[in-house]
């Protein structure tokens, strides 16, 4: 009796260290997952055109967003040129 | 043979790293990440689509998870008959080093988490190619095949023959002929190179009831079905010739092996491998073929990367 204490507190001991062991392996294993995950994402993010067919992360409404974004550019573009056209011409007239 | 689902075997002795490594089948791993490597780097070389090269690793890290991942998940089912066999023996859960639960909980999370990376890291396409592979092996080739037919081989062959077409996949969004063509080269090379080695191991084989073709049709029939398929490998490993997909690296390679591929079957067919009264010299012959199988489709792969990966890509003239 006074033999097989001993041993099995080493057991228990050995049993608790793996146990620890273990768990760092699980947590370094789980850290190294979202790292990967985040650079994955990242990467994709910066790839992505946001107006492609292969869409991976964004749904219609943000193709329509940046459509929008575009409309109202080209209008505005297109607005600032007449009023520069009107003006140049105005300007012609007067020196005639 | 009947598997005792829930049955768990106590913990003989503790856990190392080295056991959970083991459970995910490392030489396997190996091979089948430099096959998907090999159809990532063709598929950039021909289609002259990029990767990012992160996000290419993080595509092979995946495949190489889910090759772990199905491992684990054979070994949690087979662990009755690797008890059995002298060669299973020795690993982790027959030895008592892990618990089988614990096998199958590794192989299903690392399975999820495989298939969640390939899809964030390359398309759906290839997340899609990697789930239907560990699926393919984790469950039709392990629970169902394997201790039903002697066909078992040929058909689970096809668990093993997905890498190349994820790997090309996983760049292109796509898997052309070329990338089939892969897949059929190590569909077709499973055969002999499995066979070589059970009619080494065919007593083990019939002790723990897998119905191996040595065991079910003789070692003379496995012989001849061994030189048959290795015959019919041979168009099929230079068919890359006929699409381009393949360049003089690659036909050198694929000449050679294949000759020394035929020789070493048609040996092993006229030997007296697998037979009861066989020495030890049909022995070495068999597991000689064996070895020659790997190096052959180390081979065939190392060209096209080669060729694709290091710009050393020369056609033949129109094509």
């Amino acid at each position: 009796m006074s033999e097989t204490a001993p041993k099995l507190e080493t057991d228990a001991a050995a049993i608790l260290k793996a146990q620890k062991r273990r768990n760092v392996w699980l947590a370094l294993a789980l850290v190294a997952f979202v790292v990967i995950v985040g650079v994955s994402t990242v990467i994709r993010l910066q790839e992505s055109d946001f107006g492609g067919s292969d869409r991976l992360y964004f749904s219609g409404y943000m193709d329509e967003a940046a459509k929008e974004k575009r409309d109202r550019e080209a209008e505005e573009r297109a607005i600032a040129a007449q009023a520069e056209a009107e003006a140049r011409l105005a300007e012609e007239g007067g020196n005639e | 043979m009947s598997v005792d689902m829930t049955a768990s075997q106590p913990q003989a002795r503790l856990a190392s790293a080295r056991d959970y490594v083991e459970l995910m089948k490392p030489r396997i791993m190996m091979l089948v990440v430099f096959t998907a490597v090999a159809g990532l780097v063709a598929a950039v070389g021909v289609t002259g689509q990029g990767m990012n090269p992160i996000l290419a690793g993080v595509a092979v890290l995946a495949v190489a998870l889910g090759s772990g991942a199905a491992g684990a998940i054979n070994m949690w089912y087979d662990a009755d008959i690797d008890e059995v066999m002298v060669r299973t023996s020795t690993r982790p859960i027959p030895s008592g080093a892990v618990p089988r639960s614990e096998a199958l909980a590794m192989g299903l999370i690392m399975s999820a988490l495989s298939v969640l990376l390939m899809w964030i890291a390359s398309n759906v396409l290839a997340a899609a190619l990697l789930a239907l592979s560990i699926a393919y092996y984790g469950w039709f080739y392990t629970m169902v095949l394997k201790r039903r037919t002697d066909q078992n081989i040929v058909v689970g062959g096809a668990a093993g023959a997905f890498p190349p077409v994820i790997g090309w996949a996983a760049v292109t969004g796509s898997t052309p002929l070329d990338a089939w063509i892969l897949f059929a080269i190590i569909f077709f090379w499973t055969p002999p190179h499995f066979w070589a080695l059970s009619l080494v191991a065919h007593k083990e084989y019939a002790k723990a009831g897998v119905p191996m073709l040595p065991v079910t049709s003789g070692a003379k029939a496995t012989r001849l079905q061994i030189l048959l398929y290795t015959i019919l490998l041979i168009p099929i490993g230079l068919s890359p010739l006929a699409t381009g997909l393949g360049g003089w690296v690659y036909a050198a390679t694929s000449v050679a092996l294949t000759t020394g591929f035929l020789y070493f079957a048609a040996k092993v067919y006229r030997s007296r491998a697998g037979e009861a009264d066989a020495g030890d010299e049909e022995r070495k012959l068999a597991m000689s073929m064996f070895g020659f199988s790997i190096l052959y489709l180390f081979g065939l792969f190392a060209a096209l990367i080669i060729e694709h990966g290091f710009g050393l890509y020369f056609g033949f003239g129109g094509v």
